[in-house]
C-alpha cells in the first residue's frame, strides 16, 4: 500500500472515531440530572426569559436522540454550537486556545524528546555508571513529582526567590499579542518582526513549558534506556561488534533506530496527552490554553465546549498515532504500512 | 562485597547528594524577598478569578463584566468613593422630579466626548435606554432591571443636552437603576455603524468592543488571560492630578500564582481567599483590604419539601436558633463574615428597618428544644437507645461541591441537629445539579446559597428574598409566600417617600422573620491583598472598581 493510500485510510477512519466519541460524550454529559441552562443564566439570579432562551437553544426540552441528532447536524456544518461560560463560539473559543496549548506542548516536547532520548542513550550505554544512576534519579524524580507541586516550585524559585523569568501568562504585563497569523505567539512575533513580543513569549514559555515536559522527560528517558538495553544485548549488536564496526556506530545505526520504535509510541500518546491534559500547568501559569477551558467547561456543564475539547482531542490522538506509524517505516524498514 | 557494586552505591549516594543539595537550595533559601520599587508606575494590575462574558452594558450582568463596563462607560449618575448611601451627578449635572414622582428630568453636561471623538447628548442617552429595552438582551435578561419602571416610550428628549424619563410607575430605587451599568451611555453612531439595534438578539460586535464617554478604553482582550484598558484622552473628568494610564485585569484562577503576583509586586491588587490571607498578612509593602460586602451568606428552608414537617414555621424557627452563628462567623469564614438580622445587608439603606441590625435568632439549642417540644415534635423514635424526632426522618442538608465554608457551616449544623434529637444528611452535588436539586425538585431542605447586590437598594434583596413568586419573588424556591408582606414588599418599591418605604420595610421583616423561609447568616467581609504602593482605592459595595481614582506612589 502506497503512503498516501495509507493516510487516506486512516483519515477516513477518524468519522467512525468521532461519531463514537460524541455518541459518549454527549450522553454521558447529558444524563446527569442538572440545570444548565439555569446555571449559564446567572444561576439564582436567573430571569425566566434567559433560562427559556437557552434551553430552547440548546434543545434541553428535546428527547436526549433528538438533542443528539440537532448536535450532529450541526457538526455536520461545522458549528460546535455556543459556549455559554465564554459567551461565544465554542469554534471561536478553540481557535483562541489550541494555539497556545500548542506552542506550550510544542516546547515542552522539544525539551523532553531530545533530553529523554539522550540521556536514555547514555544511561543504557553507561549502565550502572554515575550517569546511569544520575538519569534514573531524574526520572524517578518526574515521574512521582506532583505537577502542581513542581509548577509551584519552579514559580516560586524563578520568579519570586531569584526573579528572572515571568510568573505566569504569554506576555509582560500589558503588551499587545502579536497580530494573529497563527496564533502561535513565537511565531507570529517571528512573522511580524516583532522582537519584544518574541522575547517576551519566548521567556514566558521557559517555567510552564518545563514543568509539562517533565515528566514526559522522564517517561522518554526510561523508555529508550529499556529499549536500548535490550536491543544492545542482541546478536546483530555482537555481530557488528565483531565485524569491527565502530562503537558509535553500533550504537546509533544498529542501536538507536531498533530501539526507537517502543519510544516513538510513547513521544505520540505523551503528545496527545500533553495536548489534552495541561489543565494544572495552564491554571497555575495562568496560561489561556485548552485545558483550563476544558476543566471549567466540565465544571459548568458547559456541553458544546465540552464536546468540542473532546472531539479535538480524539482527532489530535487520532493524528498522533498516524504520525508515528508512518514514523515506524521510516525507521524500521521493517514495517509495512498497511499490514501485509 | 564486589568492588563494582561498591562503586555503584557510592555513584548513587553522590547523585542523591546533588539532589538534596539542590532541593535544599530551593527550598531552604526562603529568604523572605518583598518588592520595594514600583513595578510599572503608571499600570494598575489586578489578578482576579473569571472574567468577563461581555463588555456590552446592554447585556453585561456578571460582576467581571460590570466591572469594565463600569469603567468604560458612564452613567447619568454614579457613586462616589465608599459611599453607598448618596447618589452622584455624573453625565448628569443635576436633575428635577415632578410631584407625581413619574416625571425626572436630567440636564445633561455639555463637555462629554465619547472615546471615539463623537459628542454625547441627549440622542445617546434615549437611544441606550431604549437599547437595553429593544434588544432584551437574550443571554442575561438584564433589561429586566430598567423595565421595572421604564418602557420605549419613558425617554423624551427635550433639547439636545435634556432628557425627561417618565417611568410606568414610581419607583424608590429608580436612581440606584441608573447608576447601574446597565443604564450605561453607549454612542449611537458607533452601535448603528457595528450591527444596530435588532430586538431580542445580543450585538456580537458590542460584546468584545465599545466606545464609552468613561475614563478607560479597551486596548485589548485576550480571553481567559487578560482584559487591558488604556486611558480615554477625551474624558470629561481630564487626565490633571494622579491616575493610572493602564488597567490590567488578569483572570488567575490559581490563588497562590495571584499570591505571588501580589508579593513579587505584579499585582498591586488581588483576590486572596479568606484561608490565604495569613500568607499576606503583616508582611512589608501589602495590605489586606477588609470591607463589609453587599454579599449575604443564606440557609435556605424548602417550606414545600417532601419532608412535610419542613412546612411547619415552628419547625423552620426551632433550626434557626440551631445554628450556630458564631461557629460559623470564627470556623467557616474565619472570622471574615458579619451577622445579618435580615434581607437587607448592612450600608444599604433601610438596613436599620431590620430589628435596629440586631438578629432576632442566635445558637440557642435550648429555645429549639423547647419550641419542637411545644409543637408537638418530640424525641419519641427509639433508634438503636437514641431518641429521635420526626419518627427519624432525616433532614437533608446540601451545599455545593468545592465550597468550602458551606462544607463547614453543613457539618456543624448537623452536629446541632444530633444534639437536638433531629437526624440529618450532609449532601454535596455540583453546581447546575445543585440548582436544578433546588429548582425542579422538593428533595433537600436546608441548602446554602449567596446572593450579590445588583443595584444599592433593598428591593433588589427583599422582593427575591421573601416575595412570593405570584409577586415575581421567591427566587431561592422555598415555595414561602405571605401576602401581607408581597403587599409590604410593594408598598416600600412603589414609593419614593423613605418614612414611607422604611415603615413598609419594617412591618414586612416582623412578619417574615418569625415565619422565616432562610436562615440570615450573615454578610461576607470583602477581602482582597494590595500593595500600599497602590493609592485611592476605596471600596464601594455596588461600584467595586473604580481605576480612575487610583494612582502609584
Amino acid at each position: 500500500m502506497k503512503t498516501w493510500e495509507y493516510i487516506v485510510r486512516r483519515l477516513i477512519l477518524l468519522i467512525p472515531v468521532i461519531i463514537g466519541v460524541t455518541i459518549i460524550t454527549f450522553t454521558v454529559s447529558h444524563v446527569i440530572p442538572a440545570d444548565p441552562a439555569r446555571a449559564f443564566a446567572g444561576g439564582p439570579k436567573a430571569q425566566p426569559e434567559a433560562i427559556a432562551h437557552i434551553r430552547a437553544e440548546l434543545h434541553l426540552d428535546e428527547p436526549l436522540w433528538k438533542q443528539y441528532f440537532f448536535y450532529l447536524n450541526d457538526l455536520i456544518h461545522l458549528n460546535l454550537g455556543k459556549s455559554y461560560l465564554e459567551n461565544r463560539p465554542v469554534l471561536e473559543s478553540l481557535r483562541d486556545y489550541f494555539p497556545a496549548t500548542f506552542e506550550l506542548t510544542m516546547v515542552a516536547m522539544l525539551i523532553a524528546v531530545p533530553l529523554g532520548i539522550i540521556g536514555g542513550i547514555i544511561s543504557a550505554i553507561k549502565q550502572n555508571k554515575i550517569s546511569d544512576h544520575f538519569s534514573r534519579i531524574i526520572a524517578i524524580v518526574g515521574y512521582s513529582l506532583p505537577i502542581f507541586w513542581l509548577a509551584l516550585m519552579l514559580q516560586y524559585l524563578f520568579a519570586y526567590l531569584v526573579p528572572i523569568l515571568p510568573l505566569e501568562g504569554r506576555l509582560s504585563v500589558g503588551m499587545v499579542p502579536p497580530t494573529t497569523i497563527t496564533g502561535f505567539y513565537v511565531i507570529d512575533s517571528i512573522l511580524t518582526g516583532n522582537v519584544a513580543t518574541l522575547s517576551s513569549s519566548l521567556l514566558h514559555l521557559i517555567l510552564p513549558a518545563f514543568t509539562l515536559g517533565f515528566s514526559t522527560l522522564a517517561i522518554i528517558l526510561r523508555m529508550t534506556r529499556s529499549s536500548m538495553l535490550e536491543v544492545m544485548s542482541a546478536d546483530y549488536i555482537r555481530t557488528a561488534r565483531a565485524k569491527g564496526v565502530p562503537e558509535r556506530k553500533v550504537i546509533y545505526q544498529h542501536g538507536l533506530r531498533n530501539a526507537l520504535i517502543p519510544t516513538l509510541t510513547v513521544i505520540g500518546l505523551q503528545f496527545g496527552a500533553l495536548l489534552s491534559g495541561a489543565v494544572l500547568t495552564e491554571t497555575i501559569f495562568n496560561w489561556p490554553g485548552m485545558g483550563r477551558f476544558a476543566a471549567n467547561a466540565v465544571l459548568g456543564l458547559d456541553f458544546n465546549s465540552v464536546m468540542g475539547f473532546t472531539l479535538i482531542v480524539a482527532i489530535i490522538y487520532v493524528i498522533a498515532n498516524l504520525i508515528v506509524d508512518l514514523l515506524y517505516a521510516m525507521v524500521d524498514p521493517r514495517v509495512k504500512l498497511g499490514g501485509g | 562485597m564486589e568492588r563494582s557494586s561498591v562503586r555503584s552505591m557510592k555513584a548513587c549516594a553522590i547523585a542523591l547528594l546533588i539532589c538534596a543539595v539542590l532541593l535544599m537550595t530551593s527550598l531552604s533559601g526562603c529568604v523572605q524577598q518583598n518588592q520595594t520599587t514600583i513595578k510599572n508606575p503608571t499600570t494598575y494590575v489586578r489578578y482576579d478569578i473569571g472574567e468577563p462574558k461581555t463588555l456590552d452594558p446592554a447585556e453585561a450582568y456578571d460582576s467581571a463584566s460590570c466591572d469594565i463596563v463600569n469603567n468604560m462607560y458612564d452613567r447619568l449618575v454614579t457613586y462616589h468613593g465608599n459611599d453607598t448611601l448618596h447618589i452622584y451627578p455624573s453625565l448628569a449635572l443635576n436633575w428635577t422630579v415632578a410631584s407625581d414622582q413619574l416625571t425626572w428630568t436630567f440636564h445633561l453636561r455639555h463637555d462629554v466626548l465619547f472615546s471615539n471623538g463623537d459628542p454625547m447628548n441627549a440622542t445617546d442617552v434615549k437611544y441606550s435606554f431604549n437599547r437595553v429595552i429593544t434588544v432584551n438582551s437574550p443571554d442575561s435578561s438584564v433589561a429586566w432591571i430598567l423595565e421595572q419602571c421604564m418602557n420605549l416610550n419613558s425617554t423624551t428628549i427635550i433639547d439636545p443636552y435634556t432628557v425627561q424619563i417618565k417611568l410606568t410607575n414610581t419607583y424608590g430605587g429608580f436612581l440606584a437603576l441608573l447608576a447601574f451599568s446597565v443604564a450605561s451611555i453607549v454612542d449611537m453612531k458607533t452601535v448603528e455603524a457595528n450591527g444596530g439595534i435588532v430586538a431580542n438578539t445580543d450585538n456580537e460586535w458590542m460584546k468584545e468592543n465599545g466606545v464609552g464617554t468613561g475614563p478607560y478604553q479597551l486596548d485589548h482582550w485576550t480571553h481567559n488571560s487578560e482584559v487591558v484598558l488604556a486611558k480615554n484622552l477625551n474624558y470629561w473628568g481630564g487626565w490633571s492630578g494622579q491616575h493610572v494610564d493602564t488597567v490590567v485585569v488578569k483572570s488567575a484562577d490559581e490563588a497562590s500564582t495571584r499570591i505571588l503576583a501580589l508579593e513579587n509586586g505584579d499585582a498591586d491588587f488581588a483576590y486572596i481567599p479568606y484561608g490565604n490571607l495569613v500568607d499576606i498578612n503583616n508582611k512589608t509593602g501589602l495590605f489586606t483590604v477588609q470591607e463589609p460586602s453587599y454579599n449575604v451568606v443564606l440557609g435556605l428552608f424548602d417550606t414545600v419539601s417532601s419532608n412535610k414537617f419542613m412546612a411547619d414555621k415552628e419547625v423552620r424557627r426551632a433550626l434557626s436558633y440551631a445554628f450556630n452563628y458564631q461557629s460559623a462567623i470564627d470556623d467557616a469564614f474565619n472570622s471574615y463574615l458579619y451577622r445579618l438580622p435580615g434581607c437587607i445587608p448592612k450600608g444599604m439603606p433601610y438596613y436599620n428597618t431590620q430589628n435596629n441590625g440586631t438578629s432576632v435568632y442566635n445558637y440557642n439549642l435550648a429555645m429549639a428544644d423547647q419550641i419542637l417540644n411545644q409543637s408537638g415534635y418530640l424525641r419519641d423514635f427509639n433508634f438503636k437507645g437514641t431518641y429521635y424526632r420526626f419518627n427519624n426522618t432525616a433532614i437533608r442538608l446540601w451545599y455545593n461541591s468545592g465550597n468550602a465554608e458551606r462544607q463547614k457551616m453543613a457539618l456543624s449544623f448537623q452536629q446541632a441537629l444530633t444534639d437536638l434529637g433531629i437526624n440529618s444528611i450532609v449532601s454535596t452535588e455540583g453546581w447546575p445539579q445543585y440548582l436544578n436539586r433546588m429548582y425542579h425538585t422538593n428533595e433537600w431542605d436546608f441548602m446554602f446559597l449567596g446572593w450579590m447586590p445588583d443595584y444599592n437598594d433593598p428591593d433588589d434583596y427583599i422582593a427575591p428574598f421573601v416575595g412570593s413568586a405570584a409577586n415575581g419573588g421567591d427566587t431561592f424556591h422555598t415555595g414561602w409566600a405571605n401576602a401581607s408582606v408581597d403587599s409590604y414588599i410593594n408598598q416600600g418599591k412603589y414609593t419614593v417617600d423613605p418614612t414611607a418605604r422604611a415603615a413598609a420595610y419594617t412591618a414586612a421583616f416582623n412578619i417574615y422573620i418569625n415565619d422565616p423561609s432562610m436562615i440570615f447568616i450573615g454578610q461576607e467581609t470583602y477581602t482582597r491583598g494590595m500593595r500600599t504602593w497602590l493609592h485611592g482605592y476605596s471600596y464601594n459595595p455596588v461600584l467595586e472598581y473604580y481605576y480612575y481614582d487610583y494612582y502609584k506612589a
